[in-house]
């Protein structure tokens, strides 16, 4: 396996392999930013959507 | 003789230090990132 750096230049190989994952990393953390769901930064503004909620018991009349 | 130059330049025994260093650095990559992974499942699981 090693023979591989005999064909593909160490530098360029490194250089782009960064290139390559520091773009997809950006990509992907942006898109996440942008979704409701899975924004880290307004995570405390999230609210339980409707389906998860529960309906209020009904109430007691006391006479 | 002169030792048989590759493509690269890189001789058998540079070539075998490289792809040391690499693996090893590709390993510890991987690792921080399936940390990572595995702690934002725990936080929001996405399936």
């Amino acid at each position: 396996m090693y023979k591989l750096w005999q064909l593909f230049d160490p530098r360029r190989s490194l250089m782009t392999l960064f290139s390559f994952l520091m773009a997809l990393a950006l990509f992907i953390h942006l898109v996440l930013l942008m979704s409701a769901d899975f924004n880290w930064l307004t995570t405390s503004k999230a609210v339980a959507p409707v389906s998860q909620m529960s309906a209020m018991p009904p109430a007691r009349n006391i006479n | 003789m002169a030792e048989v130059k590759s493509m690269t330049g890189l001789s058998e025994e540079e070539a075998q230090e490289f792809h040391g260093i690499f693996v090893q650095s590709m390993t510890g990559f991987l690792g921080v990132a399936a940390f990572a992974h595995l702690l934002a499942w725990l936080w929001r699981p996405w399936l």
